[in-house]
């Protein structure tokens, strides 16, 4: 058969190199694939999705089987979902790995690109591939927004309002961009069919054309492996493409299709009927968007009642935690490499990962930043915190705001120390120092000794 | 080989994994089952293929060479060479024209992204209220002071447009001494009820919950406190504003009718909002 | 006289658990009284008039009575919230007193002015849909959209609706307890809401585990936690771990 492509697609050759590709082993390179899997997943359930989902908001009355919401006034988008939940079998559980694979995507891809960072794969070549993978995570992000927001219930509902003022909260341009992207004053009936449109087609657009990009730099370049015997810059040790790699990635794929139909099956999520349609003069607690947007909930939620008017122009209070914080967060991330770059004055090419004690500057930024997000998304989900350990939610939200200065330079600083124990520890000893050990001397005591010395 | 039987089996497990799907979504309708036989399906088959890779392939490790990734000088500067000839690169004129027009054509396409949406205009800054509407509940109830209970809250709207997004307002019933409203508001809280805005000032969501005894109103979204008795003014959170507050009076039927409309925009504030 | 007396020497004694002044402990009072008829006049200026005023108008450690109705004590005392074992928010927690005892304090308070009765449920031909409406516009925002309960501020829970009688839910809405609004209902809306906060206590689960009901911040645990974890140990099962576990290069 492959002579029948061969003979018109002239392939063979092309198809052997490819197949005796090298990729390294370590197991902390299946994250990125981890994410391109629950991408896969995502596309063939949402797919499903979009033929039973009307993005409709045009109101209908409920006639179904459940019966709470029996009579109600809705909108076809929200009366589908229900009936997809509810009257297509397996529609439920489709639904429901759907939206629990977008939980994990988000998570696979931050987890890999923690990976990244820590080991300084970003570096010179790879610049690129490390600002296609940021624009990734913030399209997934977007996706991830979208998506809940198009059954028009009342949680996903009340997170189109905030969105909706962070847009207004734009000084100059924000209730124009506001009335144009959302169609008019909030509530609006088009926004529906745009958050369909956007989340059905040119997102998804964007992104797999991102991915490819993605992983056709990473086979022009070639994978990144540690340090170790027989491993230079100039080459790459591992096993080849197939059989064995595909084999396993390929088995990985099914294990993350089998973790999420267990999910999907036993644990349920985003259950909108509890929620009801959306209605614009009601609300339900706790409100919180997917994990994802936590960080951004919590930013609101943590900056003060700051809405200065400077020169005739009032800037709101949420402008700040929504928009400008954001943008630059997101910014430093995706100038990262340049940044470093600008700082080590290291212009050379790397294919050898670094161990990230050796790197300890970077390892305590980067556990700060971590701190930082992680403060702000426990900081988004603040009220079921206080609920669930007693505790006064002023109390948190005080705690939060200093915390999140305090905790992350703790955490840096700590990450540094660490960092340079290990260096000198013999537990994983990086090529310059090998280490002290202690040895017990003749008087009873104890003295250091190099670790490679006899006695 | 014992450590080989489990890759086979694993691959059974996943074909009666699917056949079990197959046969459940016939006769079945639980979520739970259909999760977990669908687990099977692709789990038995994952752990098959893994077991076969890991375990059954003896694949030696490989040490691939690669030369650098840059090309070599000479082709980088043929490559110039051809983008950047002379046909080419010295019109100037025509390529600064070709880079405008480009531009301007740009715009032109753009264009019609206004059609998006309407332009802002008043709508920011008016609601429905209008000088004597009544208010009512959500099912269009004509309100006394006396339906709404001492320590109580209820969502009205006016009359004529119940459910109306923009218009939404809660009307509290307290103690008219614990009243201490800011000056010119004096007639607006017939009996102790006062009417606010029930759309919060920061980002926007519905402000629902209210505390009788502390006669606060607190906003679930992100924790803004408003303090009832010196008109809604912030106490906590990250709400700047306060909830504009409705003129309320009570007319010669009885019931609680609104004197005009909001003094002040409803809702998040934005950047050329008029307040007083 | 007998019970005042011993109430008072337990009091003084310190062998009560009386904490920050607050009336003594509930069993004393129980087994105390349960021999003779109870006097609800009496019965009240032992256990309620310190914080409540003699003639329970009211004190500086507690609101007056007057115009509660036999709704707001009969709801105070079923569930145990008065009377207050320390100070903060009454929480819920068994009741000090037993029937009879609690049937006279009712009838005593509910002579304080012209408060609710206590109400009548019947849930016969309750509207489940209606009751959900109303329960998402009045009650969710802070009791949430599946009445597990929230925190709302300055130390404030609104507790959970899993526990509760049919009547003591209808009282509730009716006398507005703590830092909870009173609540303008007719009958027939009672009789919706309390069917509806009954059936979410029953409702089916189709999806599956229910993580507490409060959305997205168990869900993203558990996305982390389950999700990303099993995987993250699949892959570290897959790949393999140290550069010294791959062999040495050709």
């Amino acid at each position: 058969m492959l002579r029948w492509i061969d003979e018109r697609l002239g392939v063979a050759h092309w198809a052997r190199k490819g197949l005796r590709k090298v990729f390294p082993d370590h197991w902390s390179f299946l994250l990125g694939e981890i994410a391109l899997f629950c991408f896969i997943i995502l596309v063939l359930t949402g797919t499903y999705l979009t033929l039973f989902y009307r993005p409709d908001a045009a109101p209908v009355i409920y006639d179904g089987p459940y019966e709470p919401l029996r009579g109600r006034e809705m909108s076809a988008a929200f009366e589908s979902v229900l009936r997809l939940s509810f009257e297509v079998r397996a529609g439920l559980v489709m639904r429901q790995i759907h939206h629990w694979a977008a939980l994990v995507f988000v998570a696979a891809i931050v987890a890999h690109m923690v990976r990244v960072f820590f080991t300084g794969a970003f570096r010179k070549p790879r610049e690129i591939n490390w600002m296609v993978g940021v624009t990734l995570l913030v399209l997934a992000i977007g996706m991830g927004f979208t998506g809940y927001s198009l059954p028009d219930d009342l949680l996903s509902g009340t997170g189109l309002r905030i969105a909706y003022s962070a847009v207004i909260s734009i000084p100059f341009v924000g209730p124009y961009l506001a009335f144009l992207v959302f169609g008019g004053e909030f509530p609006t009936e088009g926004i529906i069919s745009r958050l369909f449109v956007l989340h059905v087609m040119l997102l998804p657009a964007v992104i797999i054309g991102l991915i490819g990009a993605h992983l056709g730099i990473l086979w022009r370049q070639k994978h990144t492996q540690f340090a170790g015997k027989g491993r230079t810059e100039r080459n790459v040790v591992g096993k080849s493409f197939w059989p064995q790699q595909f084999f396993k990635s390929f088995g990985l794929m099914l294990l993350t299709g089998a973790a999420l139909a267990l999910l999907g099956g036993l644990v349920q999520i985003n259950a909108v009927w509890s929620y009801g349609p959306f209605d614009a003069s009601a609300v339900s607690a706790p409100s919180q968007p997917d994990w994802y947007v936590g960080w951004l909930e919590g930013a609101i939620r943590l900056f003060p009642a700051f809405e200065p008017t400077i020169f005739g122009v009032t800037i709101p209070s949420m402008f700040i935690p929504a928009v400008v914080i954001p943008g630059i967060g997101f910014t430093v991330l995706a100038l990262w490499p340049f940044i470093e770059q600008r700082v080590t004055k290291d212009r050379v090419m790397h294919n050898i990962l670094d161990n990230p004690r050796d790197r300890p500057a970077r390892s305590a930024i980067g556990v700060g930043g971590i701190l930082y997000v992680t403060l702000l998304t426990i900081a988004g989900g603040n009220d079921v915190l206080a609920l669930t350990f007693n505790v006064p939610i002023e109390a948190m939200v005080w705690f939060l705001r200093i915390g999140l200065f305090v905790i992350p330079v703790i955490g840096g600083f700590i990450t540094y120390k660490v960092c340079k124990e290990l260096q000198s520890s013999r537990a994983r000893p990086s090529r310059r120092n090998k280490g002290t050990r202690l040895r017990r001397n003749t008087e009873g005591g104890f003295e250091e000794v190099p670790s490679d010395s006899q006695s | 080989m014992r450590p080989v039987r489990w890759v086979y089996a694993s691959f059974v497990v996943s074909m009666l994994g699917s056949l079990g799907l197959v046969v459940y979504y016939l006769i079945g309708e639980s979520a739970q089952v259909e999760g977990i036989l669908l687990g099977l399906a692709l789990g038995g088959m994952g752990v098959g293929v893994i077991g076969w890779a890991t375990r059954l392939m003896d694949v030696p490790t490989v040490v691939e060479e690669h030369e650098s990734l840059e090309s070599d000088d000479s082709a980088v500067a043929q490559t110039e060479d051809m983008v950047g000839q002379d046909a080419v690169t010295r019109r100037t004129m025509l390529l600064r024209l070709a880079t405008g027009a480009t531009a301007t054509l740009g715009a032109a396409l753009a264009i019609p992204a206004l059609s998006l949406g309407p332009r802002p205009g008043q709508s920011l800054e008016e609601t429905k209220w209008t000088p004597g509407a009544r208010i009512v509940d959500r099912f269009g109830s004509p309100q006394r002071p006396d339906d709404i209970p001492l320590d109580g809250i209820k969502t009205v709207f006016p009359s004529g447009f119940e459910g109306e997004a923009d218009s939404q307002t809660v009307v509290i019933k307290i103690e008219p001494e614990l009243l201490d409203l800011p000056e010119g508001r004096e007639e607006w809280a017939p009996e102790g009820c006062v009417a606010f805005s029930k759309i919060c000032t920061h980002a926007g969501c519905p402000v629902g919950l209210y505390r009788a005894e502390a006669k606060q109103l607190l906003c679930p979204c992100h924790q803004s406190t408003f303090d009832v008795t010196t008109g809604c003014t912030p106490v906590f959170g990250p709400a700047a504003r306060a909830l504009p507050q409705l003129p309320m009076e009570v007319d010669e039927a009885g019931f609680l009718v609104a004197l005009s409309d909001f003094q002040e925009p409803v809702g998040p504030s934005f950047w050329n909002m008029e307040t007083e | 006289m007998g019970a005042t007396a011993i109430a008072t020497a337990l009091f003084l004694s310190g062998e009560s658990t009386a904490r920050d002044g607050y009336p003594i402990e509930s069993a004393e009072i129980a087994t105390m009284t349960q021999t003779e008829a109870v006097d609800g006049q009496e019965l009240f200026e032992t256990s309620c008039s310190t914080c409540h005023g003699v003639d329970g108008r009211g004190t500086d450690n507690g609101p007056s009575l007057e115009g509660v109705g036999e709704a707001s004590a009969h709801f105070q005392l079923r569930t145990g919230r008065m009377p207050l074992a320390n100070s903060g928010q009454a929480i819920s927690k068994d009741p000090a007193f037993s029937d009879e005892q609690i049937e006279a304090l009712v009838e005593y308070v509910g002579s304080f002015g012209d408060g609710p009765a206590i109400p009548e449920v019947d849930l016969a031909d309750a509207n489940l849909a209606d009751g959900q409406a109303l329960f998402i516009e009045n009650c969710a925002a802070c009791h949430g959209a599946t009445g597990a309960g929230g925190a709302v501020g300055n130390e404030a829970l609104a507790p959970s609706l899993s526990a509760g009688s049919e009547v003591e839910i209808a009282e509730a809405m009716i006398t507005g307890p703590g830092q909870m609004p009173q609540f303008d209902f007719t009958d027939a809306q009672v009789n919706d809401i309390v069917n509806f906060v009954v059936y979410l206590r029953e409702e089916p689960r189709p999806g599956g585990a229910d993580i507490g009901g409060i959305g997205p911040v168990p869900e993203g645990f558990v996305a982390w936690l389950v999700g990303l974890g099993s995987l993250l140990l699949i892959s570290r099962f897959i790949g393999s771990k140290r550069q010294s576990d791959t062999e040495d290069a050709a």
